[in-house]
């Protein structure tokens, strides 16, 4: 069952980048969206980089033609080292969905951020 | 065995057997104009390595034109059991190596035509490529579309030596004529002289059979800018065949391809695939020459990385001094019903299969 753990305030977190904290002796990325508060692990499941140090971004959307569609602004991470993209909200890799950063629930009470492990 | 070459060089003793498929300026060109040796030579721009022993089998020795013919049939068609040769020419892929596009143009059509005169009415097995000029990719559009639906025409060959990679949309006007015709695109190892300046990365490399060896970097380059260029996404049905520049070196770029897409897909969105899956459903290679490393399991083991069962076809190379012997032919004895022809007869699909097998 998942355990509620303090993250950090509300105003320590931008809608730029993850802010990183230590919960629960797990390294977390705690991501500010326009529809809310999301949390990956800070571990990218490639090879165990610090996912949520790279840059927050959009990219290119699939397309059938020669053009480039940027897509999902902000709400993607790219893995720190080796660059895969995950969507923030759902930790999917977009090249393979199959492939998974973990994600944790975050509540807001106040200016306080949980989440939930 | 049903067997199917993918590579059998239709000779000529004298490029001079042209002459009357020429006509106008590009005629006088071609019997008065200079060209790279005495009369009867290809006009080409030359690569700076020769072959030091000259590049055919030393028992192939034909004086008069129809020896060319009556040579392959006894030394290769007939003693191999060879049920379909598909012809692959020799000098003309040369063209390509030519600054004026539209005298190598018309060296192509003159030698499609002999090609179709001449060798396919010898011989029930032969399947013809015709051959165009691609550093001018509206006029090799052309030559595909006047000839591209003769039933015995069953690819559109160019050299592998390019002025660019052959993904680059330059030439997406020659995939676009081989889709509306139904045809392969095929690429040959050759043309490494004239426009074509770049066949070795770093600069020329120095002896023949040095450089023999590393050709193949070309091929990778080609590769990867078809499937990058997304050509098999704009022509989900187009099939690439690469001829004679080796296989053991496919699986480690398609390595490479799949891990570099994973992190930057994001500069080709219309890809849909991995790269690597674009290979497997989309290119094709010949296996001439196989390499040979001294432990088979090492060589074995790469093919079956590159999905080798279905993506490998024969080829002899005949009659070249690298030949590959068909009864010799080092892959999983298993592989050897598709890989000796049933891929070959899904990639040239205007190829009868034979009634034993339709009736399967």
């Amino acid at each position: 069952m998942a355990e509620k753990h303090f993250a950090c305030k509300a105003e320590q977190v931008s809608a730029e980048k993850a802010t990183i904290v230590s919960v629960n002796n797990l390294s977390v990325g705690v991501f500010k969206l326009d529809d809310g508060f999301h949390a990956l692990l800070n571990v990218c499941p490639h090879k165990g980089a610090a996912l949520c140090e790279g840059p927050q971004c959009g990219t290119t959307r699939e397309t059938d033609k020669e053009e480039f569609v940027y897509d999902k602004a902000g709400e993607l991470v790219r893995c720190a080292w080796h660059g895969w993209e995950f969507d923030i909200r759902t930790g999917e890799f977009l090249v393979d969905p199959k492939i998974r950063a973990r994600s944790f629930p975050v509540t807001v009470e106040d200016d306080d951020l949980f989440v939930h492990i | 065995m049903f067997t199917v070459d993918c590579d059998c060089h239709n000779y000529w003793c004298s490029a001079t057997v042209l002459e009357p498929y020429m006509e106008g300026l590009f005629k006088d060109m071609f019997v008065r104009g200079e060209r790279t040796g005495p009369r009867g030579a290809f006009p080409h721009g030359h690569r700076p390595w020769f072959h030091p022993e000259g590049f055919a089998r030393h028992d192939v020795q034909p004086v008069e034109e129809d020896d060319n013919y009556a040579i392959m049939k006894a030394k290769h068609l007939d003693k191999y059991n060879i049920d379909v040769a598909i012809l692959t020419g020799d000098e003309p892929i040369e063209a390509s190596t030519l600054a004026n596009p539209y005298y190598a143009d018309a060296l192509c059509r003159a030698y499609n035509d002999y090609m179709i005169d001449y060798w396919l009415p010898k011989d029930e097995r032969f399947w013809g490529s015709i051959v165009v000029a691609p550093q001018n990719p509206q006029l090799a559009a052309a030559e595909i579309r006047r000839l591209g639906s003769h039933p015995r025409v069953v690819q559109v060959l160019v050299s592998h030596g390019a002025a660019r990679p052959y993904g680059d949309p330059f030439y997406h006007p020659i995939y676009e004529a081989c889709a509306e015709m139904g045809l392969p695109f095929a690429m040959h190892l050759g043309g490494q002289g004239g426009i074509n300046s770049t066949p070795i990365g770093a600069g020329p490399s120095t002896f023949f059979w040095e450089t023999h060896a590393i050709l193949p970097q070309t091929a990778m380059t080609h590769m990867a800018s078809l499937i990058a260029n997304g050509v098999f996404e704009k022509w989900p049905d187009l099939k690439v065949v690469i001829i004679e520049c080796g296989v053991a070196w496919v699986p480690s770029v398609l390595w490479r391809l799949d891990a570099n897409f994973k992190a930057l897909r994001k500069e080709t969105p219309w890809l849909k695939r991995l790269p690597s899956e674009y290979f497997k459903s989309n290119i094709r290679m010949s296996t001439q020459p196989l390499e040979q490393p001294e432990n088979i399991q090492h060589l074995w083991a790469t093919l079956e990385a590159m999905d080798g069962e279905n993506t490998l076809m024969f080829a002899s190379d005949y009659p070249h001094w690298d030949y590959d012997d068909i009864t010799k032919l080092h892959i999983p004895p298993q592989w050897r019903e598709k890989v000796l022809g049933l891929n070959a007869l899904d990639v040239y699909t205007r190829i009868p299969r034979p009634v034993t097998m339709a009736a399967e």
